[in-house]
């Protein structure tokens, strides 16, 4: 990011800013993004305030501020958003998520699914494709009656060196620091000092590029029953969160459900979707009777 | 942030207006419950699903999901049918009142709540032994 | 093996508004049977004129909320003044669905609304000068505060709570005095007393 140069304030002690303009910020934050930060975050947040006001030579936090609320364009509160959210991925990455699939959802759709009309999961973005292949170890090992049914995975991003990169399946051992032994040896094997996919898995999965606002694209996936859309709608400005959440309420199937990441919450942003707890996590369900 | 529970109870205070949602939660901590806020009916029914609480107080006005909209989804959620709910508005019409007794809630007040009868009825629905 | 690769799907059976759909039978694609069916053809009619005003008409009656969250997600970003007029008027809907609605959308067009708003907040309905105090919380127009000012004079006191809300939000230090003179007004009223307070400290007059 900006070199310490770059950043005068970065030296003074932590809350610069006056405590009432902090919590506006962060109650506008919230209001906006569904992002709230706990009091712990004080110190990471407000060195990320002073580096946008560095970056735009705001002389105070209030001429900032303005900046972020009127803006037209809307364009400084997305590299707000993007600096506050930092995207790392990782295999087993918010996994409660992944055991909410095989412990309720799964057994859910299961109930009243045919067992050759396919269970269809998507990742969405899929980035290097630690997700999908996640998704994938947890079904083949936590879900008794995977082998009863059919289980479809796609993954898509719309950035094609990920994609590419995601079905080469080539991956650090960082990106591997979750996985217990056994999920490795069985998964992966060793190629110099990093690790890659078994082809079983790499065969199984459909990568895909595409843009989640672009209509015609978006037909090709329909009848979804999962889709996992964690931490991308929090990038999109106003109006293309509102197509991209209508994109994805067409591609489930009536009952079908929407994971967003541990920070996002739909009700910034629709309204369209009925949430339901699931053991520690909320997930988002179109609803079976409106069609 | 919150003072610490002296009756147990716990209220989720579902409002888009900040000052109301401040002022609920000072009048209802004062009285020794447990607050917390939302600020539209999908965040109210995000949280009252993850937060088991004993009362609900719910504007009728709100952007994404109303009030009548969001007590209409908590009577047919297997977990939080049984919550008792008030419903606080800005309209003293009757029909207002008829629609949120429609939809589900316990009580309809007229904003701005009295703080006396507000803290009298939580208790009352909270099952809280009122003050000498 | 139970993981199997998805064969692409073309989605021929997908409802699609046909193209040429005239403004004759803009209202008729909108009344079609299925909220899905009726979702494409809010897309479909979205970029005309035309179209925006059938859009405008369907909302007012149409019962699917994934259907009404289409319209007014279509409505934003075709944003007109013709839009804006058209959607001013269900302010006075019965229903709290419409009226919630019309007021997210309406503050998504800032300048399509700003000639309207002196006249809103003049209506002779208390209601609709309600929802356009909560409205000017969050337009981000550079003149919402000044129309707060004026919102903050009303003689109902939720049309003047709504402007001590909407000026704990976007108020300056230049607002406290106004703000702190309400109280005055509406004597024993713990709430009004209670959110100037919250107010005042929030915008830094004190």
């Amino acid at each position: 990011m900006l070199s310490a140069t770059a950043t005068p304030r970065d030296a003074a002690p932590a809350l610069t800013i006056p405590a009432e303009d902090y919590a506006r910020f962060c109650d506008f934050f919230y209001r906006k993004t569904g992002i709230m930060f706990g009091a712990n975050k004080t110190y990471f947040v407000e060195r990320r305030l002073q580096e946008r006001m560095a970056a735009t030579r705001s002389a105070t936090f209030r001429d900032y501020f303005t900046m972020v609320r009127f803006q037209a364009s809307g364009e400084e509160m997305q590299s707000l958003v993007n600096a506050m959210t930092v995207n790392e991925t990782y295999f087993y990455r918010e996994d409660y998520q992944f055991d909410a699939l095989v412990r309720h959802l799964l057994p859910e759709i299961a109930r009243t699914r045919a067992p050759n009309d396919p269970i269809r999961l998507w990742s969405m973005p899929c980035s290097t494709g630690e997700e999908p292949y996640s998704i994938a170890m947890q079904i083949l090992e936590n879900w008794p009656q995977a082998d009863a049914f059919s289980v479809e995975i796609l993954a898509s991003d719309i950035d094609s060196r990920v994609i590419a990169e995601a079905r080469q399946g080539l991956y650090t051992a960082r990106a591997l620091h979750r996985l217990t032994p056994s999920l490795k040896s069985r998964y992966f094997t060793a190629v110099g000092e990093n690790f890659r996919i078994c082809q079983e898995l790499r065969g199984s999965i459909d990568f895909s590029v595409v843009n989640i606002t672009e209509g015609l694209a978006m037909r090709r996936f329909r009848n979804l029953d999962v889709i996992f859309c964690r931490n991308m709608l929090i990038y999109f400005d106003d109006n293309s969160r509102r197509r991209a959440v209508e994109a994805l309420y067409e591609s489930l199937r009536p009952g079908g459900y929407i994971c967003l990441g541990h920070s996002e919450s739909m009700s910034r942003m629709s309204s369209m979707f009925r949430p339901r707890k699931f053991g520690a996590t909320i997930l988002y369900q179109r609803p079976v009777d409106n069609d | 942030m919150t003072k610490p529970h002296v009756n147990g109870k716990r209220v989720l205070v579902v409002d888009d207006g900040m000052t109301t949602r401040l002022y609920y939660r000072d009048v209802l901590e004062t009285a020794g419950f447990g607050v917390e806020e939302a600020v539209n009916g999908v965040e109210g029914l995000e949280r009252a699903l993850m937060g088991d609480f004993d009362l609900l107080i719910v504007d009728v006005n709100m952007p994404k999901m109303d009030g009548y909209e969001m007590i209409a989804q908590v009577r047919v959620d297997p977990a939080l049918h049984e919550i008792p709910i008030i419903t606080i508005s800005t309209e003293a019409g009757e029909r207002d009142a008829d629609r949120a007794y429609a939809a589900g809630a316990n009580l309809y007040m007229v904003k701005p709540a009295d703080p006396a009868l507000l803290t009298e009825t939580a208790q009352m629905l909270t099952g809280v032994e009122m003050a000498r | 093996m139970p993981l199997i690769k998805a064969r692409s799907h073309d989605a021929d059976d997908d409802p699609v508004a046909p193209d040429t759909a005239g403004p004759a039978d803009a209202d008729t694609l909108l009344a079609a049977a299925t909220a899905s069916e009726r979702r494409a053809a809010v897309h479909a009619l979205e970029d005309s004129v035309d179209g925006q005003a059938a859009l405008c008409r369907r909302l007012a009656i149409e019962p699917s909320a994934s259907v009404r969250e289409a319209i007014l997600a279509a409505l934003i970003r075709q944003r007109s003044p013709a839009i804006a007029a058209a959607l001013l008027p269900l302010l006075r809907a019965e229903e709290a669905p419409l009226r919630n609605a019309a007021i997210e959308a309406l503050a998504e067009m800032p300048d399509e609304v700003a000639p309207h708003v002196e006249a809103l907040l003049a209506d002779p309905d208390s209601d609709v000068r309600i929802f356009a105090g909560n409205m000017l919380g969050v337009l981000p127009h550079p003149r919402a505060a000044g129309w707060l000012l004026t919102a903050l004079a009303d003689e109902h006191v939720n049309v003047c709570a709504a402007a001590i809300d909407g000026l704990a939000e976007i108020g300056d230090p230049a607002t406290a005095a106004a703000l702190e003179a309400v109280p005055a007004r509406f004597p024993g009223n713990s709430f009004i007393d209670f959110a100037v307070r919250v107010a005042v400290r929030r915008i830094g007059g004190c």
